[in-house]
C-alpha cells in the first residue's frame, strides 16, 4: 500500500478551556476526494485553516509526503504544496487576470506559461465573458469560481475548500458543483468542508466526520 | 475694503508670468514634492508594521505618533532650528535658512500623517488579503505588499494629506527657512508676508494657486479611486 499524501498525528484545537478537537490519527491519500461534515463549531473550518498554516497556535503536526512538520513551526515549502480556499473568497481588487496569475508568478512560473494556464483556467471556470470585468463586479458564484480556478491553476498537491457553496444562488451552487465533480475526475486531491446535502452526496467523495472533537471516516 | 481691483490684479499676475510670483511656486511645489517623496516610503512602512505586527511598545509607538499630529508646526520648526543652527548638532551641514530645512521641516510634519492614515488603510483591510496572498503562496514581504497595494487608495490619500498639510504650513517654514524672497520664501509664507503689508493681489493670486492645487490633488485621487472600481 502507498503512503497517504497526509497523514496527522495528535492535532488538537483549543479555545481558552474549551477543546474543540483532538485528532490522534487521519490519513488522507493521493488523488482523493474528502468532504468534512460535521454541525456547526465543531471546527471544520479551524482544521482547514491548521492545514493551511493559517492557525499556528494548534498542537500537533502532520506527515506530508512523509516528511514532518509541526503546526506551530509550518514550513514555507508547503504553501506552494497546500491551497486553502476561503468560505468567501477575496479576489484582489485588479484583474481577474491578474489574480489568477498571482501564485503563478509567486512560483516563479515563466510568462508564457503563465499566460496559458490563465487562459486554460478562465475556461475552466466558465469565466470567458467576464474576462474584462473588475473583479468587484463579479456575482457572488463567479467570485467562487474565480478563486476555484486561481487555486487549479497552481495544480497543488492538496487543496483546501471551505463552504464553496455557502450563500450562491441555484444557478451559482449547480456551476461550482459540477467544478467539484471536475476536480475529483481529474483526481485532484481536495477536501471540501461542507453542510451543502449536494456535496455530501457527490459520488466519489469520501465522507469525514468532525463532531464532539473526534473525526471519523464515515460511510455514505 | 474693494475686493475687486486686488482680485483683478492677482489674475494680472499670474497669468502675466510675474517671475517672482512663480518663483514662489515653484519652490512651493518642489519643496514639498521632495520632503513628500523622501519621507513616503519610510513612513508608509512603519505605519504597516504598527498596524500589523504585535511588539512590546507598539501601541506607546502608536501614540506617540498620534500626539505627533497635534504638535504645533511652530514647535517643530524651533526645534528643527535648533538642531540646524550653527550651535546645533547638525550645524555644520548649514542648512537653516535654505529650501533644504524647509523640506526637513515638511517631512517632520508629513511624516505622522502618513503613518496613522496607513496604520488606519492597513487596520481596515479585510483580513483574507493577507491570508490570500500567503495561502497562494507569496511570502511574508510580498503578501505585505499584496495588502498595501489593497488598501492602496488609503494610502494615496494618505500621501494627499501629507502634501497637503506640508505645501499650506506656514509657520515651520518661516522657523527655518526664515522667509527670504527668492531663496525660501514659498506659497503660505509668502501671503503672510504680502498681507501683514497690505499687498493683497499677491496674497489673492498664491491663495488662489493653493486651492487649484488643493483641488487638483484631491480631484485626481477620486478619478484614480473610480478607476479602482471601488466605489
Amino acid at each position: 500500500m502507498s503512503a497517504p499524501l497526509l497523514a496527522l498525528r495528535g492535532v488538537r484545537k483549543v479555545f481558552g478551556t474549551r477543546v474543540l478537537f483532538e485528532i490522534d490519527r487521519l490519513s488522507v491519500d493521493e488523488g482523493g476526494a474528502y468532504v468534512l461534515v460535521g454541525p456547526n463549531g465543531s471546527g471544520k473550518t479551524s482544521l482547514m485553516r491548521i492545514l493551511a498554516g493559517l492557525d499556528r497556535e494548534a498542537g500537533g503536526g502532520m506527515d506530508f509526503r512523509g516528511a514532518p512538520a509541526a503546526f506551530t513551526s509550518y514550513p514555507e515549502r508547503l504553501r506552494r504544496s497546500i491551497v486553502y480556499v476561503h468560505q468567501h473568497p477575496y479576489l484582489f481588487h485588479t484583474s481577474l487576470r491578474h489574480n489568477l496569475e498571482y501564485g503563478l508568478r509567486c512560483r516563479g512560473v515563466p510568462a508564457a506559461e503563465r499566460a496559458r494556464r490563465v487562459d486554460e483556467a478562465i475556461a475552466w471556470a466558465g469565466l470567458e465573458p467576464r474576462r474584462a470585468t473588475p473583479p468587484a463586479k463579479l456575482s457572488g458564484g463567479e467570485k467562487q469560481r474565480a478563486a476555484l480556478a486561481r487555486a487549479r491553476a497552481l495544480e497543488p498537491e492538496l487543496l483546501l475548500l471551505d463552504e464553496p457553496t455557502s450563500n450562491l444562488d441555484r444557478d451559482g451552487r449547480a456551476q461550482t458543483l459540477a467544478l467539484l465533480a471536475q476536480l475529483r475526475d481529474e483526481r485532484r486531491t481536495v477536501i471540501v468542508a461542507c453542510h451543502d446535502q449536494e456535496i455530501i452526496g457527490l459520488a466519489g467523495f469520501t465522507r469525514l466526520r468532525l463532531d464532539d472533537g473526534r473525526i471519523a471516516l464515515q460511510s455514505g | 475694503m474693494d475686493l475687486l481691483e486686488p482680485t483683478r490684479q492677482a489674475f494680472a499676475l499670474l497669468f502675466g508670468g510675474d517671475p517672482e510670483l512663480w518663483q514662489i511656486i515653484w519652490l512651493s511645489l518642489w519643496v514639498s514634492v521632495a520632503a513628500i517623496a523622501l519621507v513616503a516610503a519610510p513612513s508608509i512602512a512603519l505605519g504597516f508594521l504598527l498596524a500589523k505586527k504585535r511588539f512590546p511598545g507598539q501601541r506607546a509607538a502608536v501614540v506617540l505618533v498620534q500626539a505627533l499630529l497635534s504638535f504645533p508646526t511652530v514647535v517643530i520648526g524651533l526645534v528643527i532650528y535648533l538642531l540646524l543652527s550653527r550651535r546645533g548638532p547638525l550645524g555644520s551641514f548649514d542648512l537653516l535658512f535654505t529650501p533644504w530645512a524647509i523640506m526637513v521641516g515638511y517631512m517632520v510634519i508629513a511624516f505622522p500623517i502618513l503613518v496613522v492614515f496607513t496604520i488606519a488603510a492597513v487596520q481596515g483591510a479585510d483580513p483574507r488579503v493577507y491570508e490570500t496572498a500567503r495561502c497562494l503562496g507569496a511570502g511574508r514581504f510580498a503578501a505585505s505588499l499584496t495588502t498595501l497595494r489593497e488598501v492602496r487608495f488609503g494610502i494615496l490619500a494618505a500621501v494627499v494629506n501629507g502634501f497637503g498639510r506640508a505645501i499650506s504650513e506656514v509657520g515651520c517654514a518661516i522657523m527655518v527657512g526664515g522667509n527670504i524672497a527668492g531663496l525660501t520664501r514659498n506659497i503660505p509664507t509668502a501671503i503672510a508676508l504680502e498681507t501683514t503689508k497690505g499687498d493683497f493681489a499677491q496674497g489673492i493670486a498664491l491663495g488662489f494657486v493653493l486651492m487649484v492645487v488643493a483641488l487638483g490633488v484631491n480631484v485626481l485621487l477620486a478619478l484614480l479611486q473610480g478607476q479602482g472600481g471601488l466605489r
